[in-house]
């Protein structure tokens, strides 16, 4: 039965195409049975007289006269699409619009990132990096990359293509409440991978929560960042909203209630205070009365509870 | 956009490259031919898009020069398919004109590279089938088959040197292996012929050909066999 699994498998084997287990596995069993090895150097055999017949090059002779060939007639020959771009394609139409989302994605982090998005390709010979050539050969040399989407080899040689973002560094200035300037930050804000320039972004931004994109960015900031000290800061930027604006008082709340860091929630306890009487912070502050792990939140939200007046 | 402004990075960056090999070689650091095949072939991965983007907008010198980064390939492939530099030349000539005409319609869907490999295996696969009819119709014909492996006969082997006996010999077994191969039909020989003398993998096989991997990898088993068959007494 095993011998019979690799005899079927052998030419596959020669041929480098079995997926890794089932090489492994061939590999196994050739170890212990001299039968299917002595197949294995016949199919082996058999591959090299076959490349008895060889692969010519062609000869440069050849490739110039069949290039100066093409050329001729390619001066005379129209192209095909010319006509049938400038008719409606209903079918290309749709193609156009199934990727509509993907493209205006696209647009955005190009418009904001003022440089991402310029793909290079990096082909490797015999493992080592042989040539790097922007694909956009315009694009400066000092960008830098930024991730790798993705890497795959061209079947059949050993060529390697990696693609990937490459940001080239440009400098905005203006005030305030210059729009670009606060769209930037607003992207900072949410994207930047330093938390450094996040915080520093939320910082700025905190200045002007007035703004619903700004007051957004900034509730964003304290459900999702991963920085503690990000986290805090929106915090304070969103403090003076907790009255007026119901989306700024769930979020404290959500940070109150499931935020991993004591001193964020401690900070959201606080600026929670002027809700207080709030049925939903009522309910959370009972809970977290009733069994928070944290011993000085637990205190705290009994202390709270406490200055309330009792309801029936 | 101006449609020039996309054609001086492609001049910039293969001058750069180009000059770079120059000195390489020069240095003689490394090996010059394969170096520089290196190069262009790099080249040609990294400049495919934006050259077919031009070429789609009718720009001839971007499609030439798209030609130029795949046209080895191609004649490789389709001289020892026919086993005649004319055929090839033949073959090279339609299927360039053939993506020239229709690049306009080139979605991206699959690679460039891809996508020109199935012109030029169509082409090969109706250029064998005829060949296949014309020898069923006349079975004894001479011409034809007499012409097949003239090129194999007219290009000296490099590697027997100065033995003729062994040079015989060899050109001998390259006959057979290339009688079994006709035996086979057109497209087991297209999938064995890619894999085995071209090195694409099976997965790209089956892309090419417009089918999957799995039926790719059973024609490569159908073909071994009957070569194996047809060429028993050699082994």
């Amino acid at each position: 039965m095993k011998c019979e699994w690799v005899k079927e498998n052998i030419l596959l084997y020669v041929y480098n195409e079995l997926p890794d287990d089932a090489r492994y596995e061939l590999e196994q069993h050739l170890a212990r049975c001299s039968d299917c090895t002595a197949e294995l150097k016949s199919a082996r055999k058999f591959n090299a007289l076959l490349s008895e017949l060889p692969v010519e090059e062609p000869s440069p002779n050849l490739v110039a006269a069949s290039r100066m060939r093409l050329q001729e007639a390619l001066e005379t020959t129209q192209q095909g699409g010319f006509w049938q771009r400038l008719v409606f394609d209903p079918g290309a139409w749709l193609r156009q619009v199934r990727f509509a989302p993907a493209l205006a994605a696209a647009i955005f982090i190009v418009g904001f990132a003022c440089g991402i998005g310029a793909t290079y390709k990096v082909v490797t010979s015999g493992g080592g990096v042989s040539s790097v050539t922007s694909g956009a050969a315009s694009h400066p040399a000092e960008s830098s990359v930024t991730g790798i989407q993705s890497i795959s080899q061209e079947p059949g040689s050993n060529q390697v293509t990696i693609k990937y973002d490459t940001v080239s560094t440009q400098e905005a200035q203006g005030s305030l409440n210059d729009e670009r300037i606060q769209q930037l930050l607003l992207f900072a804000a949410r994207n930047n991978y330093n938390s450094g320039v996040r915080m520093d972004s939320v910082d700025l931004l905190t200045q002007q929560p007035n703004d619903t994109h700004v007051r957004e960015a900034l509730i964003g900031a304290l459900r999702y960042d991963s920085n503690p000290g990000v986290r805090l800061k929106a915090l304070d930027g969103l403090g003076a909203y907790v009255k007026s604006d119901p989306r700024v008082r769930d979020a404290l709340l959500e940070a109150l209630m499931s935020d991993s860091n004591p001193g964020v929630r401690t900070e959201a306890l606080h600026l929670l205070e002027p809700v207080r009487a709030d049925s939903s912070v009522r309910a959370v502050l009972q809970r977290l009365a009733e069994k928070d792990q944290n011993q000085y939140i637990k205190e705290q939200a009994r202390t709270l509870l406490s200055q309330l007046p009792e309801f029936d | 956009m101006p449609a020039g402004a996309w054609v001086v990075p492609f001049a910039v960056g293969e001058g750069s490259l180009r000059e770079r090999d120059r000195r390489e070689e020069a240095s003689g650091t490394q090996d010059p031919t394969s170096r520089g095949l290196m190069a262009e072939r790099s080249l040609g991965r990294i400049d495919d898009t934006l050259l077919v983007r031009e070429a789609q907008r009718g720009n001839r010198v971007a499609f030439e020069e798209l030609v130029r980064h795949y046209d080895q390939a191609v004649l490789r492939l389709a001289m020892h398919l026919t086993g005649s530099e004319h055929e090839a030349q033949d073959i090279y000539q339609e299927a360039f004109l053939k993506a020239y005409k229709s690049v306009a319609n080139f979605r991206f869907e699959c690679s460039f590279y891809t996508w020109i490999y199935r012109i030029v295996t169509n082409l090969c696969l109706d250029h064998l089938r005829k060949k296949q009819v014309r020898k069923e119709e006349a079975p004894v014909a001479t011409d034809p088959t007499g012409e097949q492996y003239d090129v194999l006969e007219q290009v000296p082997d490099g590697r027997s040197g100065a033995n003729p006996e062994r040079d015989l010999m060899r050109r001998e077994l390259a006959g057979r292996i290339g009688r079994a191969l006709e035996k086979l039909t057109p497209r087991e020989r297209m999938v064995f012929e890619l894999r085995h003398y071209h090195g694409l993998k099976l997965r790209t096989v089956g892309e090419v050909l417009n089918t999957t991997e799995e039926t790719a990898k059973n024609t490569l088993f159908r073909a071994t066999q009957k070569l194996r068959g047809a060429l028993a007494d050699m082994r």
